[in-house]
């Protein structure tokens, strides 16, 4: 049974921030003792006297000294997020909830879909996924923004697409004037269109705003992928992170302690799940 | 063992004003002097103000003096050792849920579970009813059969007392220093059960109208329109949840201002707009019919699924407090009849 207090707070100190779009940033932390996750889980993060939330990290599970973790600005906590500066004090506790299988994938063709600042939980997957490459037959990623400026992790995208076994492709919904891109503009879903993956056994990520995770599931069972093979990253009001607020209910489950990741049968026919 | 209800008071007052056994507050039920109507209110015991051990039960419901609407996690607030005399069927049974929710092997909210820890419960056989009172309709007992410390049955002038627990039993040991205890007659507890069973009997009676059966699980199945018709009078203002024994939903606050971080709970409701609301603004329950069903289906088949138990004991405290006079009850018996659940 569980001993220590769950709401206990990590002490963490922000080391470095990278602006990644006009409302995205990634703050990188170091916390006074360092905190194991495995991907796909989240953590609470504290703003001291402002409030608390639940963000996935986007670094690597296999790095428990430091964290990254990406946030948009979205509200009250996530705007004060957006004030910090380095060399502030943050909080977090956890690692809660439930991670992605990576160890049942290996020999797999493994395909994750992340749109906008559903980026960031995936980069984590990403990454993890990376540290094992060899483990997997291959690894596609598809990443969808509103535009090239809203488009995150740039700096890494030349990296990422040299190594071997890694398909990284990229779209956006529109160009506006000014902006420079030559990759794909397309919603990230007809991205689908331009892979060949047998969807069959194969695992496949979908992690982005409601509307792309609806019809990005949708279009996923179209191609041929099974329900039990498509995970969700099912982002709700995570508040308590333990299954005490009762706020990120799903029918009978907890977004916090029996996700937030879900295969897409367990949940199928629970109602609002895309809201 | 049999006490006189004179001597049982008079010791709780002594309890109080000497802190006997330790006991830091002695907490009984109290007829409420606002209302004309019988209304009973837990409070500090104090002489000249007579308790009311039996009748039914309070407006509050237990919960609250175990869980309180707002308390520090980190640092933990700090709780007292006390005696609480009085609770009802409903409201232990309601406990029993509460304990289920928020000390497993998930979690402990450790407020919570210290006051579970410092406090002793009495608990009463009802021997009269309100008009909202339904334990009957959700399995539940006018009188606590388990999970108690001690139990009074009122038999005449008298307390037929049962221990339930080790806290039971030392706070026997602790009566019986200042309170001369006798030997049952023998006929009390034919006495008790036909005062339980003619208890039952006007309860059974009086909801006879609201009788359904209790395959809830049709629930999730009824009719959308049903819910839009039955929540037309719902304002949305959460007193249900606030007064329900078993709602337990919290948020969480951070109020750090100095080096040590401080986390506060405070009661939430899910009948409030903003209760499911994500940084963005996507709700899964917008509007009002939504939230009011979530209520329902929450008590009838999400916390079935959660703790093996619905979450309701029948106390009626959501249909007294409603600003909008929505009976409980028919809802329940109604949604349960519709087309689509009855498929």
């Amino acid at each position: 049974m569980a001993q220590t207090n769950p709401y206990e707070v990590t002490a963490a100190e922000i080391y470095e921030i990278i602006e990644e779009s006009p409302t995205i940033r990634t703050i990188r932390v170091k916390p006074e003792k360092s905190i194991p996750f495995k991907t796909g889980q989240f953590i609470e993060l504290t703003v001291p006297n402002i409030g608390e939330g639940p963000f996935t990290p986007s670094s690597s599970h296999n790095i428990a000294d430091e964290m990254d973790i990406t946030i948009m600005k979205t509200g009250f906590v996530t705007d004060h997020v957006h004030k910090t500066n380095v060399g502030d004090r943050i909080g977090i506790r956890g690692p809660y909830g439930t991670n992605y299988p990576i160890n049942d994938w290996k020999g797999k063709d493994v395909l994750i879909m992340g749109g906008g600042v559903g980026m960031a939980p995936t980069r984590s997957l990403f990454l993890s996924l990376l540290d094992q490459v060899d483990d997997f037959r291959s690894i596609t990623f598809l990443a969808g923004a509103r535009t090239p400026m809203d488009m995150i992790y740039k700096q890494q995208i030349d990296g990422w697409r040299k190594i071997d076994k890694v398909n990284f492709l990229r779209s956006v919904d529109r160009v506006p004037e000014g902006e420079a891109w030559d990759e794909e503009v397309c919603l990230i879903t007809k991205l689908l269109n331009k892979i060949n993956i047998d969807p069959k056994g194969n695992p496949v990520v979908v992690c982005g705003p409601p509307i792309m995770m609806k019809f990005g599931t949708m279009d996923l069972i179209k191609y041929g992928y099974e329900d039990c093979n498509i995970y969700l990253s099912m982002e709700k009001k995570m508040y308590c992170g333990i299954g005490h607020c009762r706020h990120c209910v799903i029918g009978e489950y907890y977004a916090c302690k029996d996700g937030p990741v879900f295969t897409y049968d367990t949940i199928k026919n629970e109602e609002s799940i895309w809201e | 063992m049999i006490v006189k209800a004179q001597d049982f008071t008079s010791f709780l007052i002594k309890c109080q004003q000497e802190s006997l056994g330790g006991f830091q507050q002695v907490i009984v039920p109290r007829k409420s002097n606002n209302s004309e109507e019988k209304q009973y209110l837990f409070e500090e015991v104090k002489q000249g103000a007579e308790p009311v051990l039996d009748a039914f039960r309070t407006v509050d419901p237990l919960r609250v003096l175990f869980y309180f609407s707002r308390e520090t996690l980190i640092p933990v607030d700090k709780t007292k050792k006390r005696l609480i005399v009085g609770a009802k069927g409903c409201d232990m049974a309601a406990l029993q849920i509460l304990d289920k929710a928020l000390i497993n092997n998930d979690f402990i909210d450790p407020v919570y579970k210290a006051w579970r820890d410092q406090t002793t419960i009495i608990s009463t056989d009802c021997t009269e009813i309100s008009d909202s009172c339904h334990c009957n309709l959700v399995g539940g007992k006018p009188y606590t059969d388990q999970n108690y410390d001690m139990n009074l049955s009122k038999v005449g002038q008298s307390y037929l007392i049962t221990v339930g627990s080790k806290k039971g039993e030392e706070f026997i040991k602790l009566l019986k220093e200042t309170v001369q205890l006798t030997q049952p007659q023998g006929d009390e507890k034919d006495k008790i059960k036909k005062n339980r069973k003619s208890i039952e009997a006007r309860l059974n009676q009086h909801n006879a109208k609201y009788n359904r059966s209790d395959n809830y699980s049709v629930l999730r199945k009824s009719d959308i329109e049903g819910w839009l018709d039955d929540a037309k009078n719902c304002v949305g203002c959460g007193g249900c949840t606030n007064i329900c024994p078993t709602c337990y939903c919290i948020i969480v606050n951070d109020e750090t201002t100095g080096k040590e971080f401080v986390k506060v709970r405070s009661a939430d409701s899910c009948q409030f707009h903003g209760y499911a609301k994500v940084a963005g603004g996507d709700s899964p329950r917008h509007k009002m019919y939504q939230r009011f069903r979530n209520r329902y289906l929450c008590k009838f088949d999400y916390m079935k699924s959660n703790f093996d138990t619905i979450g309701c004991t029948g106390c009626g405290r959501c249909i007294d407090v409603c600003a909008g006079e929505i009976e409980f009850r028919e809802v329940v018996q109604k949604q349960m009849q519709l087309p689509k659940a009855q498929e």
